[in-house]
């Protein structure tokens, strides 16, 4: 399979605060990818580099072939269009409606008419699980699972080849963090779509998950299935997936 | 070039062709919109078929449905597995209909109404916040531990120590104005001593006081609502509320006293700065030695206009900041709001300050003050 994304070698300083020393890995096609770390080991800054918004020290990131550190502002911007970011509180536009916040990119990167964004905006709306009528309110009046819908419909608007998720059910409670789950898997899936995931939520490693990254003091400390990510002797990954054993057990 | 339709044994057949994406869904749409197929059954061929993705697809089943083949007459046959999962999911999810937004414009009537509506509505708000405030003060002076002497003075140095360069500047250059034009006219008549009559009283009595408020307005009344506007997005003001504080006694009562102790030394910066910039003007165009000029000044400026001046500084302060703070209150939980809100109080403070110069005129003639 071919690789859609290849960290090679990031260093990140802030000062004399070394985040990253040496991080290194590679995401195929259709993978659905999560990466996992402790409060304050830079996932989200990694998650932002990976996108050109920060610039590591030292490294390199490929994204869908293109230098993301070494290519100019015109080339990120083709590049741009091919990969779809949903912030971690849906970073919605509070100024414009559900419906125009989705057409904002319809409207800034194609040629389509009003006529098309229109029926397109209600099936991206759909397609994540939302009324069309839901695209007549402003952000500030939907719950905060709502607005990751949008935000996701948002994201997906140019039918992006990667869609990276910061956070995806944090702030939702159990019963829809696990409906956002199965609509990402359902649209990696259906749409062939490569997802790329910072996440702290156990459930949806083990449930939607094929591939995990562990990052700890800087490094990767393990890269594998979910499965065998969990029998890594690592302390904190031990700490981690023993979290949740007292609830398993507590549930039985 | 897109979709290239043929009857195959009386059965249309559409043999989807090249790279059905995002930035070619114009070209396409306008292919499929000029689609006609004799009855109802279709097959939708993808063997020529490189990509697909949702936005081409749905163009394509919308105009599909709309000839009025739907999920049971359409057939799929020779396409790539990803490309039948991904027609089957837009198939689902493209049932509910499409989004009108109806925009209702209002006619000019009920547009004025509505604005009355408001305005008296702002009014009464005011009015309410301004009892909660009289109360609050009401309870520091029964409990003076209340009192929050720390943020108070971190207030005072950015309201008033941080605003008398701009305060000196502008009175100093209104100065120069004033004196300026005054000195053309009052040279042709020879009474060009005058000037530092006209200058003193203006200065004092008017002129920085109006300015100076309305530079405090702009500045401060605007960070006061855009800090407790952004507060209150970030739900801290229900924090202190939590927390058995009160909202108004740890950010309003700060803020408004330390507004309206700053903003009577501002106006007297300003006095100074103003007198100045005249008297710089008397010296270089009139002819007026500095030392006449403050002689003639001590001789002609009354202490009651210098004094009517500061005393209208703390009111337009009182207003500034009750206007500020309560438009920061007020605050809905969005960036837009705090925005809207920022520019409502600084408009209503300036109205306000020149709305009660005008009375404090009008009152203090009648005083014959």
């Amino acid at each position: 399979m071919e690789n859609v994304l290849e960290v090679r070698d990031i260093v990140t300083r802030f000062g004399v605060d070394v985040v990253h020393d040496g991080v290194s890995f590679a995401v195929q096609r259709g993978e659905v990818v999560a990466l996992i770390g402790g409060s304050g080991t830079g996932k989200s800054v990694l998650l932002k580099e990976m996108i050109g918004l920060l610039r590591p020290t030292s490294g390199s990131v490929h994204l869908l072939g293109t230098d993301v550190c070494r290519s100019s502002e015109e080339e990120m911007n083709g590049l741009r269009r091919r990969f779809g970011m949903l912030f971690q509180d849906g970073a919605l536009f509070s100024s414009l409606s559900v419906a125009e916040n989705i057409a904002v990119p319809l409207r800034e990167h194609t040629d389509l008419p009003d006529a098309l964004i229109a029926p397109l905006v209600g099936f991206k709306l759909s397609l994540v699980g939302l009324s069309p009528d839901t695209g007549r309110k402003t952000p500030a009046e939907l719950s905060g699972g709502m607005r990751k819908r949008v935000a996701l419909a948002r994201a997906l608007a140019l039918e992006p080849e990667i869609l990276f998720l910061d956070e995806p059910t944090s702030g939702l409670d159990p019963i829809g963090a696990r409906a956002f789950d199965s609509l990402v898997r359902a649209l990696s899936d259906s749409l062939g779509l490569t997802v790329f995931m910072v996440t702290h939520d156990l459930d949806t490693l083990l449930s939607i998950i094929d591939r995990t990254i562990a990052l700890s003091t800087g490094k990767v400390i393990a890269d594998g299935p979910v499965a065998a990510v969990m029998r890594s002797d690592h302390p904190w990954i031990q700490e981690y997936f023993s979290a949740r054993a007292p609830h398993e057990e507590g549930n039985r | 070039m897109w979709i290239a339709p043929e009857l195959e044994s009386g059965a249309n057949v559409l043999y989807l062709q090249g790279r059905w994406r995002l930035a070619h869904v114009p070209g396409i749409a306008a292919e499929v919109a000029a689609l006609r197929l004799a009855g109802d059954h279709c097959v939708l061929d993808g063997s020529r078929l490189e990509e697909l993705d949702t936005a081409a697809g749905f163009v394509l089943l919308r105009r599909l449905a709309e000839l009025g083949c739907i999920a049971r007459t359409v057939e799929v046959r020779q396409m790539a597995e990803a490309h039948a999962r991904l027609l089957t999911l837009v198939r689902e999810r493209m049932a509910a209909p499409s989004v009108a937004s109806p925009t209702r414009h209002r006619g000019a009537i009920e547009r004025v109404g509505r604005a009355a509506v408001l305005v008296g509505r702002i009014l009464r708000a005011q009015v309410a916040f301004l009892g909660r405030v009289g109360l609050e003060l009401a309870a520091l002076l029964r409990r003076p531990g209340l009192f929050r002497l720390k943020e108070t003075v971190s207030q005072f140095e950015t309201v008033t120590l941080d605003a008398i360069g701009i305060a000196a500047l502008v009175t100093f250059l209104i100065g120069i104005v004033f004196a300026y034009l005054l000195g053309v006219q009052a040279q042709r008549f020879g009474a060009a001593i005058f000037v530092v009559d006209g200058v003193g009283l203006a200065i004092c009595r008017e002129l920085s006081p109006i300015l100076v408020a309305v530079i405090v307005a702009g500045r401060s009344g605007a960070a006061f609502t855009a800090q407790i506007g952004s507060m209150k997005v970030q739900e801290e003001t229900d924090a202190i509320r939590t927390l058995g504080l009160s909202p108004i006694q740890v950010l309003v009562v700060p803020r408004l006293l330390a507004i309206m102790t700053g903003l009577p030394l501002l106006v007297f910066v300003g006095d100074l700065a103003g007198i100045a910039g005249g008297m710089l003007i008397a010296s270089l165009q009139l002819d007026i030695s500095p030392t006449a000029f403050l002689a003639r000044l001590h001789t002609v400026l009354p202490l009651k206009a210098v004094v009517v001046g500061l005393v209208k500084a703390p009111v337009f302060a009182a207003f500034i900041a009750l206007i500020a703070c309560r438009m920061g209150l007020a605050v809905a939980r969005d960036a837009r709001s705090v925005g809207e809100h920022t520019t409502s109080t600084v408009v209503q403070s300036i109205v306000w300050v020149i709305v009660l110069d005008a009375l404090f005129a009008v009152v203090l003639q009648r005083l014959g003050i």
